[in-house]
């Protein structure tokens, strides 16, 4: 056998599938072949590398970030612990029911209608009508967006927090409902998501200055960090008065407060 | 509880059991860390994206699924928080051999050469052949869930492992080549080590 024929078996051969008389041809070779039996050699090798031992300081900041991200849970108002049994199907059928989830599908099967309808009419449909069509469907997924995230079931808005992402530009009346959640959702989860959905879109002169404002109303230490952190990484110097302020509010949680610290050096 | 599986486990975070995220840290830090200490040869770095992945499975744990196999979920959530890092940062150095941690005394000297030398190699890959090694041999994922991972074909997995491995044995020769001229400079003639090739498996 070939070098390029053992090529296509080495892999299984290294990852032990081999079926036997395959396994026959394979150790033939590799007692003939030099530069064959190096890579297997390298490939038993690799399991002596040395492995590293990360600090010990990692658990701990671990442990405050599950402690801070605990807290902020605990701190949610009251009247929304059952969101959680709420994210199962039952809660989409749930959602597809109400009047906004209903008035979403509906235009959902119309576009999908007059689509498959343009499409059996004719083989080369107009270019205007097509575009009309895509129009169509853009809105309708903004709908979409925008009654998901006015739901009552926390997974149901992080769905929609997560369909925001899928397309690049952003609709304005989506960006201010992103807005609303970031400021104003009851679920840290949905406030920590909408912050990421945000993040990506820091050309938008309102989005910077939504999180510097988050930034004194959130009381979640969770929230708070990742404000942070969004803040230094857009190196948004302007943000440093708002950071100052933050770090001097009496009842701060103290890692916020490190955190603050911290991002005030980095903005230097 | 603590040999309980990590999909379990992870079905208890998802589900509001927050603390149970420990057990998971437990299990996956040290080989994430491994992970991308070895892809960046960063420690810092290595312990934020940790950090970084874990604080992801909290944020998002509503989407883990029962059935998913969670291992190749935290590497999917691990791979995603580098890439998104360096497309944010976009890196200031490179990887540099000389920022590899010592490697423990082996059983003999020749041996503890050659782990320093292939670490070396490996430091050398290009970052896409280096981390399809890791994956497969540091972190034992099976070549499904590399395919998955790396949304490319089982076949296309296999040709990449190979060469890569390839490339390892390329740049581990010329490591090894060039050891041995250090050695012919410092040492008697005679006493030029063979190439490090043709040895038996």
């Amino acid at each position: 056998m070939k070098c390029e024929q053992i090529a296509e078996l080495l892999p299984d051969y290294l990852e032990g599938s081999l079926a036997p008389d395959q396994l026959r041809d394979v150790e033939a070779h590799l007692e003939q072949c030099a530069d064959c039996s190096e890579e297997v050699a390298l490939w038993k090798k690799l399991s002596l590398l040395p492995v590293e031992q990360p600090s010990t300081a990692s658990r701990v900041r671990f442990e405050a970030m599950l402690q801070a991200y605990q807290a902020g849970r605990s701190n949610q108002p009251a009247g929304n612990p059952e969101w959680k049994k709420r994210a199962s199907t039952a809660s989409v059928f749930h959602w597809l029911r109400s009047p906004l989830g209903a008035a979403a599908w509906s235009a959902a099967l119309l576009a999908i209608g007059i689509f498959t309808g343009l499409r059996l009419a004719g083989p080369k449909p107009p270019s205007p009508d097509m575009a009309a069509i895509q129009s169509e469907l853009t809105n309708m997924k903004q709908l979409v967006v925008l009654s998901m995230l006015q739901q009552q079931s926390a997974s149901a808005r992080l769905e929609g927090v997560t369909w925001s992402t899928r397309d690049q530009h952003l609709d304005p009346q989506v960006l201010s409902a992103l807005l609303h959640t970031l400021r104003y959702d009851p679920s840290v989860d949905v406030r920590l998501a909408a912050l990421d959905a945000l993040s990506r879109h820091s050309a938008q002169p309102q989005v910077r200055s939504s999180v510097v404002n988050a930034l004194q109303e959130q009381q979640s230490p969770l929230v708070q960090v990742a404000l942070i952190d969004q803040l230094v990484e857009w190196h948004d110097r302007e943000a440093k008065p708002h950071l100052e302020k933050l770090r001097q509010s009496p009842d701060l949680n103290p890692t916020v407060r490190q955190r603050a610290d911290w991002a005030i050096g980095k903005l230097n | 509880m603590t040999f309980a599986p990590d999909e379990d486990v992870m079905l208890q975070v998802r589900d509001g059991a927050g603390e149970m995220l420990g057990v998971l840290f437990d299990r996956y830090q040290t080989p994430l860390f491994n992970f991308y200490s070895k892809l960046t040869g960063d420690r810092t770095l290595s312990e934020d994206l940790v950090q970084e992945v874990f604080l992801r499975i909290l944020k998002y744990r509503q989407s883990y699924r029962p059935g998913t196999p969670f291992r190749a979920w935290i590497y999917q959530i691990a791979r995603n928080a580098r890439i998104d890092h360096f497309r944010k940062f976009p890196r200031e150095r490179v990887f540099e051999p000389e920022m590899l941690p010592p490697v423990i005394p082996a059983d003999s000297a020749q041996e503890q050469q050659e782990v320093e030398l292939l670490q070396r190699a490996l430091a050398l890959l290009p970052e896409d052949k280096r981390e399809i090694l890791l994956l497969c041999r540091f972190q034992e994922l099976k070549y499904e869930e590399i395919a998955e991972l790396l949304g490319c074909q089982l076949n296309t997995v296999r040709t990449r492992i190979h060469r890569a491995l390839q490339e390892l044995r390329k740049s581990f020769h010329q490591l090894t080549q060039g050891t041995a001229l250090k050695r012919a400079n410092s040492a008697a003639p005679g006493n030029i080590p063979p190439r490090g090739g043709c040895r038996e498996v």
